[in-house]
């Protein structure tokens, strides 16, 4: 039985070494430096008390999954057997790093063979991966623009999960701007902030005619309870 | 709808749920497709569809091309804010919507015609919504936009330039001028909005894009990658560090292409390794270590000294990721040449107390490592201090570094030994962290003599109280087995038979087991009989399996003193081939032709004796230390994070893989080859060299050869690739030509040819001789000669009418030198081994070839096909002389043979003395004569 299995991995071995040239991310000296960027909750796992209530599938992914932000690059227009190619894998991966990460925030460390950069906001991580044999520093730095980035962007109420889900629409701008398929676009975080638009604040006004000024006051009325609410 | 439950039903996102995907769906559709186009709520609704495909969730293809057409309307809207998000939407959907295309002239208006805000946006999103037959039409977009001022367009055209360059590098190319001057333009970066609340500073991030590009472009062309480094390397061109790396990087793949160019470089690197930028350095100093670790003699000792000095320095930096990239390349160093980091020890033994677990792991492995015979004691002493402060996962790790240390250093066995001892009975710990103290002692049992007895003493006390069951019952086998050719064997049976009286059955069965060993020793009659009598007294035990295995004891026992059978059941000399027995034994299970009369043939499978099994073992340890060093660094921190019961089997399991595979392949051949009628009558095979290259890799027919031995013959083995792909070679055959055709005492018997191989096909060409008895050395000249016929591209086969043509394509010669009749083996005291064999010869050679001393080293063995013993197969790379002792057994009859080269390295070459000594006169006269 041992024999066996060993064998195919051989062969599966030598067909490799044989097969296909390199494709795009692997070879030295690649743009694409930066495998996956991942926001999750610190808290994997652990359902909180009313989503048990909830049932249904999609229930069950939110409790499962702890994603808060997932990105896993692949060289555009290429075939590749990617590390990360199934959701499956994916998500082994993430508890993988939250089991690994979740004692100590070491910024670093290899895992599964690649290069992990890792940050603690609140209650979620901040995680960057790149190949094994990438440039720490670089990856560091881009790390760094990522981070700085989502903190401008998020400006004075600081990385944490709700005020990531409140600006979703900006966190999506600000990490599209800083990477781009795995290659690092930008590492300046003011730059990468600057590139940000803002969400839209004014609802179109649109007051019907036809009501006359009564109608006008009652649309300001109930904008204005809005905002009384809102305070 | 009023604003309650408007805000109800949009903005509900601070408790974090998401609405369900269909409701999502629906919602998008409606208001995607409103008219107006509410802005604010499209946007919102962007990104919660967007929060949605992050969380793994996707949509049927249907649904998502209908997203994608609406959302493509939303491009209507002239709000830069919408754009922005729309285009992500674009981009996510675009992998599982059909008809991305119809977005694209959407787009294009964009990048002509957008504010500069949008148009890097637009720009990027052509990557997903370009294929093969319409890359082309973005070509003057491309180009206008790399000219661009604005870093964010050009660096946009760039990279979407380079993710399309899989389908369309024809286009691009026409853009590579564009792309070469913006590495050379620095782009300032331009504020969109005056009132911005940000103050951007410019990167320069486009030179880093440009120069990737350009060097994807020109990756064929060494000369012009020769230039671009010229010219970027001087002055101040290149700003961005991305870009400075990238250019190491072509360094170093210009240097791996030719490795003499890095002389021409050797000026550059040392300036780089001054860079202001520390990800430079660190780039350089990677380079020329990992670079020095395959081409040593190419590489400066300045130059090297001077890389480890820069990583030295990181040492010292507050920015834990600096610190722990250079710990990684100096872990690296460490396991191929630790002593040229020695003088890091100052700042890796600080580091041992880093406050980052990760940090601290690799500075003590490292550590471990550079230890050199003098301060392997301090180092201990060191390690101790700390030990039982850290966790159990890092315990283990320090624990294999230091069995490494046993392994290199045996001579200081006593203060790692001792250590061991303390760590085993003063510490608390769990299954795998004791079995890995036990596992390194009996590592030191089995291979460093002269501390065997003590540190089986120590065992013994460990067993008096030992929780676990496996660790217990794996020592007792080990006292089994060694314990009676010790000086005082009644110790261990008084030990062994505690457990009888004290434990559970398992383990009174495996010291039945070990007890019963005793009872052979020759001339120590009143032992053997009181551990019969006490076998006797265990026969009466409660359990069966204990009762049942004293009785079969007794049985042999009895039996051993009129026939030698008995004895070697219960005192096994050798073991068997597992893997082939395995094998042998399901095809013999699966033929079953005759209902299984005839008997398994166990002759037929290679059998090692106790020294051969320890002289492989010692092999694949010596080689697991060598082998890919960065998957062991892998596993140094995953272990340390580990608490899984992976850890340790993880070790050397991984290392050895790629050596197992070779063993396989190895019995692989023998089975192919014993499986061809004509070579049945040779009888069996004596011996099988190890597969060696008889050409380039990169030849139009790679080839590799093989030696197989049998008693009267000798057969060669030819395994041809045919790497054309477009021609099949008929009646493929090797012509060796023996170099001295009037001496040669082999006579060639026949040629199994290869009828037909195709493209990148694999097949054997065997060529027979008859060889007289006893060892015969010859050197042959090899030819490959075959027909060659041109293939049909749509069948597959050779045209019929293609007569085809003869040809010939000359293949390295191989020679056949005593080394083929030797098989490595282990023996614990060399010197004495050594002194106690007759026949002695001597030779000297002188090495003209500029070799490193290592490579000499390498080829030695190789050659010899001995075992380096006492870890002398590892050059120290600062001294000019090395001394190998190599020990083997002659494959023919089993004499021993051993072997001690004085290795001089001088300006003039390297001179080299050998002395070896064997049973057999002629085959140490042979090797002896023949080692280069």
């Amino acid at each position: 039985m041992n024999t066996t299995r060993e064998a195919k991995g051989i062969e599966k071995n030598m067909s490799k070494a044989t097969g296909k040239p390199m494709n795009g991310s692997t070879f030295l000296g690649s743009l694409y430096t930066v495998e996956a960027v991942l926001i999750l909750n610190n808290n994997l796992g652990k359902a909180s008390p009313e989503k048990e209530m909830g049932t249904g599938q999609q229930q069950q992914q939110q409790q499962d999954s702890g994603r808060v932000y997932v990105k896993y690059y692949t060289p555009p227009h290429t075939e590749s057997e990617e590390a990360f190619n199934t959701l499956k894998k994916q998500i082994a991966f993430e508890k993988n790093l939250m089991s690994k990460t979740k004692k100590q925030d070491n910024e670093i460390m290899l895992l599964d063979n690649h290069l992990v950069l890792y940050k603690k906001c609140a209650d979620v991580t901040l995680f960057l991966v790149g190949p094994i044999s990438g440039n720490e520093i670089l990856l560091n730095e881009a790390f760094g623009a990522f981070k700085g980035s989502l903190e401008l962007v998020l400006n004075s109420s600081g990385i944490d999960r709700k005020n990531i889900l409140e600006h979703y629409d900006m966190v999506l701008l600000a990490i599209d701007e800083t990477f781009d398929n795995g290659i690092v676009l930008e590492t300046d975080a003011a730059a990468i902030a600057s590139r940000v638009s803002k969400p839209i604040t004014q609802e179109p006004v649109q007051l019907d005619l036809d009501k006359g000024l009564l109608g006008a006051w009652g649309f300001a009325k109930s904008k204005l309870q809005e905002l009384q609410q809102g305070l | 709808m009023s604003a309650q439950t408007y805000k109800k039903k949009y903005e509900i996102s601070p408790s974090g749920d998401l609405p369900d995907k269909m409701t999502i769906y629906q919602d998008c559709m409606n208001t995607f497709n409103e008219s107006p186009v509410n802005a604010k709520r499209c946007r919102l609704l962007i990104s919660r569809l967007l929060r949605l495909l992050a969380n793994g969730d996707t949509f049927p293809q249907n649904e998502a091309t209908a997203l994608f057409f609406s959302i493509s309307k939303l491009f209507q809207h002239q709000s830069d804010s919408l754009r922005q998000s729309v285009y992500l939407a674009i981009k996510e959907l675009s992998g599982i919507s059909e008809d991305v295309l119809m977005a694209t002239s959407s787009i294009m208006k964009d990048v002509q015609n957008g504010s500069d805000l949008i148009k890097p946006n637009a720009l990027r999103s052509l990557t997903y919504v370009l294929d093969e037959s319409t890359a082309f039409s973005a070509e003057r977009l491309l180009k206008s936009a790399v000219v661009s001022k604005n870093p964010s367009i050009s660096s946009a055209a760039l990279c979407t330039s380079y993710n399309l360059l899989p389908i369309s590098d024809v286009t691009i190319k026409r853009f590579a001028n564009e792309t070469q001057e913006a590495i050379v333009d620095l782009k300032q970066f331009v504020l969109l909005d005056e009132a911005s609340e940000f103050y951007p500073t410019s990167t320069f991030t486009t030179q880093y894009h440009a120069l990737g590009l350009i060097y994807q472009l020109k990756r064929n062309d060494k000369m012009a990658l020769l230039k671009l480094v010229n010219q970027f390397s001087s002055g101040n061109a290149l700003k961005n560090q991305f870009a400075m790396v990238q250019l190491v990087k072509i360094v170093d793949d210009l240097i791996h292409r030719d490795t003499q160019l890095i002389s021409n470089f050797e000026t550059l690197l040392t300036s780089w390794l001054d860079s202001k930028y520390e990800s430079v350095q660190l780039e350089t100093a990677k380079l020329i270590t990992s670079f020095a670790t395959h081409h040593s003699h190419l590489v400066g000792n300045r130059l090297f000294s001077n890389a480890v000095s820069t990583l030295q320095t990181m040492l010292s930096t507050p920015r834990v990721t600096s610190r722990f990239a250079a710990l990684r390349v100096l872990n690296r160093i460490s396991m191929v040449s630790p002593e040229k980091i020695v003088v890091c020890n100052p700042e890796l033994e600080s580091l041992i107390n880093d406050s980052n677990r990760n940090v601290s792991t690799y500075a003590i492995t490292t550590l471990l490592k550079t230890g050199t015979a003098k301060n392997i004691s301090s180092l201990i002493s060191t390690i101790t201090k700390f030990f039982h402060e850290v966790s159990d996962d890092f315990k283990i790790i320090i624990i294999d570094a230091v069995r490494t240390l046993s392994l290199n250093f045996p001579q200081e066995w006593k203060p790692i030994l001792d250590f061991l001892t303390d760590v085993l009975k003063n510490s608390e710990g769990g299954f795998n962290y004791k079995n890995s103290i036990v596992e390194a002692i009996i590592e030191i049992v089995s291979f460093i003599p002269q501390a065997k007895e003590l540190a089986m003493e120590q065992l013994c006390d460990f067993i008096e109280d030992c929780e676990f069951n496996e660790i217990l019952v794996r020592v007792l086998h080990l006292l089994g087995k060694e314990g009676p050719h010790t000086s005082t064997p009644s110790l261990y049976v008084r030990h062994i038979y505690n457990r009888v009286v004290l434990e559970n059955s398992i383990i009174r069965s495996a010291a039945v087991v070990a007890l019963s060993k005793f009872a052979l020793i020759k001339n120590n009659t009143p032992l053997a009989e009181s551990v019969v009598g006490l076998l006797k007294r265990i026969s009466d035990d409660e359990d069966d399996e204990v009762r049942d295995r004293a009785t079969i004891s007794l049985k042999f026992i009895d039996s051993a003193k009129k026939n030698p059978v008995g004895e070697e059941l219960l005192h096994s000399k050798y073991t068997y081939d597992l893997s082939s027995l395995e094998k042998k034994l399901t095809s013999y299970m699966s033929s079953n032709s005759d209902a299984f009369k005839t008997p398994f043939d166990v002759t037929s499978i290679p059998k090692y004796t106790e020294d051969e099994v320890k002289a492989m073992e010692l092999k694949k340890k010596q080689q697991s230390f060598n082998s890919s060093t960065e998957e062991l660094g892998t596993k140094f921190t995953d272990e340390a994070e580990e608490t899984g019961k992976r850890l340790d089997s993880a070790t050397y399991h991984g290392a050895n893989l790629d050596e197992h595979s070779k063993d396989l392949q190895s019995t692989k051949y023998i089975d192919e080859l014993l499986s061809i009628e004509q070579f049945k009558e040779f009888g069996s095979l004596i011996n099988s060299s190890k597969t060696f290259p008889l050409t380039e890799t990169e030849a139009e027919f790679v080839v590799n050869g093989v030696k197989h031995l049998f008693k009267e013959h000798v057969v060669l083995q030819f395994n041809i690739t045919n790497t054309l792909t477009d021609v099949a070679l008929d009646n493929v055959a090797v012509v060796c030509s023996s170099e001295d055709q009037e001496s040669s005492e082999l006579k060639e018997l026949f040629t199994i040819p290869v009828d037909r191989l195709l493209p990148s096909e694999e097949s054997a060409c065997y060529v027979a001789f008859k060889k007289p008895e006893g060892v015969v050395m010859e050197s042959f000249l090899n030819n490959l000669t075959f027909t060659t016929r041109e293939l049909n591209p749509d069948t597959k086969l050779p045209f019929d009418d293609d007569e085809g043509f003869q040809d010939e394509y000359e293949i390295d010669p191989l020679v056949l030198n005593a080394g083929d009749y030797i098989k490595s083996s282990f023996v614990g005291d060399f010197s004495a081994s050594f002194d106690e064999l007759p026949n002695e010869n001597v030779a000297v050679y002188n090495v003209q070839e500029s070799m490193s001393l290592q490579e000499v080293i390498d080829k030695l063995i190789v050659n010899t096909s001995c075992l380096a013993l006492e870890n002398t197969q590892y050059a120290q790379n600062e001294t000019n002389q090395h001394t190998l002792k190599l020990f083997g057994k002659s494959a023919l009859n089993g004499t021993k043979i051993a072997l001690i080269v004085k290795i001089v390295k001088s300006k003039k070459g390297i001179a080299l003395k050998a002395q070896g000594r064997g049973e057999d006169a002629t085959l140490s006269s042979d090797l002896v004569n023949g080692l280069m």
